[in-house]
């Protein structure tokens, strides 16, 4: 997946052949990255300054009202102005990095998958003219990064080398991440939200009611969901060290039900909330989940 | 609750085994990391719980099996003390009656019968007996019975013996007899005359726990008895004739001395001659007759002396046979045949068991004639004999004769001679100096058995400085070698006959062994062994087991070599002895003469048969001493309605073979296990189902 022969710092999480599938539905991404990042501008954010902030070339569709005609008297060539106004939405990850993300039964950890995510949005976010920012957290904030339009390599890099090492927590690292945010913007968060539906709403709710527009990445391993296990083991909990002999061909049934009871609550709570959910499972490919997600939330975005 | 063999509980740490296992393993599973337990631990509690129970269920139901079948090989029994009660208190009652000879003392044996009768009368309606009468064996009557006409039958018809008083057989068999009984008491009434001589063969009979011995002592306080214990024969030949004294020896074993005793010698059942003897108390004196003149065949007789109490003792039987000739031809030089042979017909001249008739001669005089007859030939350093003298002397061999080849400097063995010899024969070795002597010697042969024992006389001591080396054939056995490894007598068997090579000089050229006391005897060995010669035994003890085909002699000098043979004994019951001599045993168990004749008719002869007279020795033993290593305990004492009874104390061993409660445990065990396959085949379906 990861681009070893990239000089960039952190390409390897730009993974061409999921950028390239995304590419490929160009005419929906681009109504779908537009209308995404456009509604998220429309209510919050109309008024705000309309600094100049480069020039790029014309493109056929392009409005031509934006077209800096000063520059085409000297050069004869179009360019379009482009404006800091339109471009500078906040976005932002919360990432969770404590050791239950760690786990991977299939090569690639659920840490892994949610780099993967994060570097996949920021860039695109970056693409579109957008802030981003990262926030990392376990037990307690672990990295911060504020929100700037330059900030991608710095996110990247910061991404590339975290680790997952203490155990998690949620309510309290949301809280002061809520602190951060001073300005309103799309906050994702991805993280495997091992606590109660309750606990993880009461966590997320401050960042909504800041004015956010909060997406949670549900992001789960294949063994977590169907719990594959056969022989009688020993079950050690990555994070408290814990350990329980457990008889999985008598509990699957039963963990299969209670885990999708958990998802199920999590979706309708966040539903309610206005917190868009999605599922990944770390064996759906990362572009699909990716499209899915987008799709979903044109839709909702539509709908709005 | 007890056990007979409790060590198999050991088994049970068997049990822990698959416990520790599954332990272990559980211990030693991979432990599966996982991202959070939150879900595991939200599953109901009683899952778990239910899944354990149904498998501890199982685990419990193969312990308990396992635990079953452990307990069942452990054998247990309960120490019920109602048994006894159960059983009525019937006794198992054995009488031991004694009919030794020793029995005949005086009136000894018609008291010993009373008192085993009364024994049988005093049984109770429910008790059961055994009889046994015995004297060095023992025969059971009636076993376990109450029927008391016949036990009393075989108490009365019961006669007195010509064996000794063994005790051992008859305790055993009576301790079988208890070990197989269940009832509560077990008696046991030894009607003897308690002799010690008997009480040895009694060691390591033991009865069962809680057994009563009530011994009936027939023994008289005051004993006397005088014995003729045996007789010597001195033969001596006179004007051609073989003369026999006979010397016989007393035994006095009374307290008071004995004077002017008769004692006569019978011959064929005549009188000859009466002699009188003083015998000091405890003490033994001889009598000797008068020469009698022997005829070709053995005579039967007997010593007698005056009856005392106990007659069986006070005659002696023999069977004085004449004094056996062995024939010896000695072949020597032609012309210094007898001068060299010297020291072998010097040798052979002394001797009356038996007695060497030599003739020497030459080898120019050796004829098919002069071997007829011979029991033995000796080649005494000469060629060896050519063609038709040559096949008689191989036939002679093997026919059943005896060859000596003795070297010497002109024995060398020419090609053409007889194949008679045990190897090649080879040139003369010499040693010098001090010579050699014998090393090997094989003292297990009948040739040299006789120098075995110490001070017997030292066969090595004699120097050897010539010797002709001999390399055998894989047929010879070396009996004795030279110090350096050669051979020096040397057998070989060729048909019935034997050769015997001697690798020196039977003089004193070669070797100085004719100048040792050994040498007489050595060469006596070396004849008789080559003639078969047995002495013939002049009588047998009763009891003895005979194997007639080793009494050659007697049978050869009767001319029942090839018969069918009967044996009729002292009482006149004719005992058959089985096909053909040869083969044939005859148990002697009575004293007296035993005739043995062909079953055609025709010839006979005697064997003479005396009893054992250690029996003679009327010392006893107090009963008491008998009874405590046998029951542990003092005898009881005799009482009107038998012996005194006390419940029995059933061992461990009797408590267990009754109850067999092993055999309801391994039915348990069984049913257990089949109950496991049911479970767990039921357990495994479901589950097969509900995945």
């Amino acid at each position: 997946m990861a681009d070893t022969t990239s000089n960039v710092v952190g390409a390897r999480f730009v993974d061409p052949k999921v950028l390239a599938r995304i590419g490929s539905l160009e005419l929906l991404a681009r109504t779908v990255v537009d209308g995404f990042i456009n509604g998220l501008h429309k209510a919050p954010y109309l008024g705000v300054s309309v600094n100049f902030a480069e020039h790029r070339g014309y493109m056929p569709g392009d409005d031509i009202r934006f077209i800096d005609w000063r520059v085409f008297a000297r050069t004869d060539r179009f360019y379009v102005k482009q404006f800091e106004a339109d471009t500078n939405a906040n976005f932002s990850v919360i990432f969770d990095i404590s050791r239950s993300m760690s786990f991977g039964s299939k090569g690639i950890s659920k840490l892994d998958y949610g780099r993967y995510l994060a570097a996949c949005l920021t860039y695109f976010c970056t693409k579109q003219r957008d802030r981003v920012g990262l926030v990392t957290f376990d037990e307690d904030i672990v990295t911060r990064v504020p929100p700037s339009a330059k900030h991608l390599d710095v996110i990247l890099h910061e991404l590339d080398r975290i680790e997952a090492g203490r155990p998690g927590s949620l309510a309290g690292p949301l809280f002061k991440a809520t602190e951060f945010f001073k300005r309103r913007g799309v906050i994702v968060v991805i993280s495997d939200f091992y606590h109660e539906p309750s606990q993880v709403l009461d966590a997320l709710k401050p960042l909504r009611y800041a004015g956010n527009d909060v997406i949670v990445f549900h992001v789960l391993d294949p063994a977590e969901v169907d719990f594959p296990y056969d022989a009688a083991s020993s079950f050690e909990d990555l994070e408290t060290g814990r350990k329980i002999p457990v008889v999985p061909e008598k509990l699957r049934e039963q963990y299969r039900q209670l885990v999708q009871e958990h998802i199920t609550a999590l979706t309708q709570q966040c539903s309610e909330n206005r917190i868009d959910y999605a599922l990944f499972n770390t064996a759906t490919p990362l572009d699909h989940a990716l499209f899915k997600f987008l799709a979903m939330r044109h839709k909702m975005t539509k709908s709005r | 609750m007890s056990f007979l063999s409790p060590l198999f509980f050991l088994g049970l740490v068997t049990l822990a085994v698959p416990v520790i296992i599954h332990m272990i393993q559980r211990e030693r599973k991979e432990v599966i990391e996982f991202p959070s337990l939150m879900f595991i631990r939200k599953v109901p509690f009683r899952s778990f719980r239910r899944q354990r129970i149904r498998n501890w269920f199982l685990l419990i139901l193969r312990c308990l099996a396992v635990a079953l079948l452990l307990a069942a090989f452990a054998r247990p029994f309960f120490r019920v003390p109602a048994l006894a009660a159960i059983a009525g208190g019937a006794r198992e009652v054995v009488v031991l009656l004694d009919r030794s000879y020793s029995m005949g003392y005086g009136d000894r044996w018609d008291r010993a019968k009373s008192a085993a009768l009364a024994a049988i009368d005093d049984l109770g309606p429910e008790d059961v007996a055994t009889t046994i009468v015995f004297d060095s064996g023992a025969a059971a009557g009636p076993r376990s019975t109450t029927d008391r006409v016949s036990l009393s039958a075989f108490l009365r018809d019961a006669e007195l013996g010509s064996g000794t008083t063994r005790y051992g057989p008859a305790l055993k068999l009576a301790e079988g007899v208890f070990e197989s009984s269940d009832l509560p008491r077990l008696e046991a009434v030894l009607v003897s005359d308690f002799q010690r001589s008997g009480v040895e063969s009694a060691t390591g009979v033991r009865f069962p726990a809680g057994t009563i011995l009530t011994p009936i002592p027939i023994a008289d306080s005051q004993t006397e008895n005088v014995s003729v214990v045996g007789v010597l024969f001195d033969r001596e030949y006179f004007s051609g004739r073989e003369r026999v004294s006979v010397t016989a020896r007393l035994t006095n074993r009374g307290d008071d001395a004995v004077a002017s005793l008769p004692v006569t010698l019978e011959i064929d059942g005549r009188e000859l001659e009466r002699l009188t003897a003083d015998v000091p108390a405890r003490g033994s004196a001889t009598v000797t007759f008068s020469p009698v003149t022997m005829d070709d065949r053995p005579v039967a007789g007997a010593v007698r002396t005056r009856e005392d109490n106990l007659a069986t003792d006070d005659v002696f039987y023999f069977v004085a046979s004449p004094g056996q000739v062995v024939n010896v031809l000695v072949v020597g030089n032609e012309r210094d045949a007898t001068e060299d042979a010297l020291y072998v017909s010097r040798a052979l001249a002394i001797g009356t068991s038996p007695a060497f008739a030599v003739e020497t001669v030459g080898l120019d005089a050796l004829s098919v004639e002069s071997m007829t007859g011979r029991h033995v030939v000796v080649l005494n350093d000469t060629r060896p004999p050519m063609g038709p003298e040559a096949a008689a002397l191989e036939q002679f061999v093997r026919e059943g004769g005896g060859l000596l080849v003795v070297s010497g400097e002109r024995s060398a063995w020419a090609a053409g001679g007889p194949d008679l010899l045990p190897g090649v024969v080879g040139s003369p070795v010499d040693r010098t100096g001090r010579g050699g002597s014998l090393g090997f010697v094989d003292y297990s042969h009948p040739v040299f058995e006789l120098f075995s024992a110490p001070r017997s006389g030292d066969v090595r001591s004699a120097r050897f400085f010539r010797y002709r080396p001999l390399e055998p054939v894989d047929s010879a056995v070396v009996l004795a070698r030279f110090d350096d490894g050669n051979p020096a007598l040397v057998e070989r068997r060729i048909g019935e006959g034997r050769v015997l090579f001697w690798a020196s000089t039977l003089d004193n050229f070669w070797n100085d062994l004719a100048l040792k006391p050994v040498y007489l005897p050595f060469l006596h060995r070396v004849v008789e062994h080559l003639a078969e010669y047995a002495p013939p035994t002049p009588w047998f003890s009763a009891g003895q087991v005979l194997d007639l085909s080793e009494q050659r002699g007697l049978l050869a000098g009767a001319g029942l070599t090839e018969a069918d043979l009967i044996a009729i004994s002292p009482s006149g019951e004719q005992v058959p002895v089985s096909q053909g001599a040869r083969s044939g045993f005859l148990t002697v168990a009575e004293q007296g003469f035993y005739e043995i004749r062909d079953a055609r008719g025709g010839a006979t002869f005697s064997l003479a048969v005396n009893v054992d007279l250690s029996e003679s020795d009327l010392t006893t033993v107090d009963p008491d001493e008998l009874a405590a290593s046998l029951t542990g305990r003092l005898a009881a004492q005799p009482t009107e309605g038998g012996a005194a009874g006390v419940g029995r104390e059933f061992s461990p061993t009797d408590l267990e073979r009754r109850q067999d409660a092993w055999w309801y445990l391994l039915v348990g065990a069984f049913g257990l296990f089949v109950a496991e396959t049911v479970v767990s085949n039921r357990l495994s379906r479901t589950v097969v189902q509900v995945d």
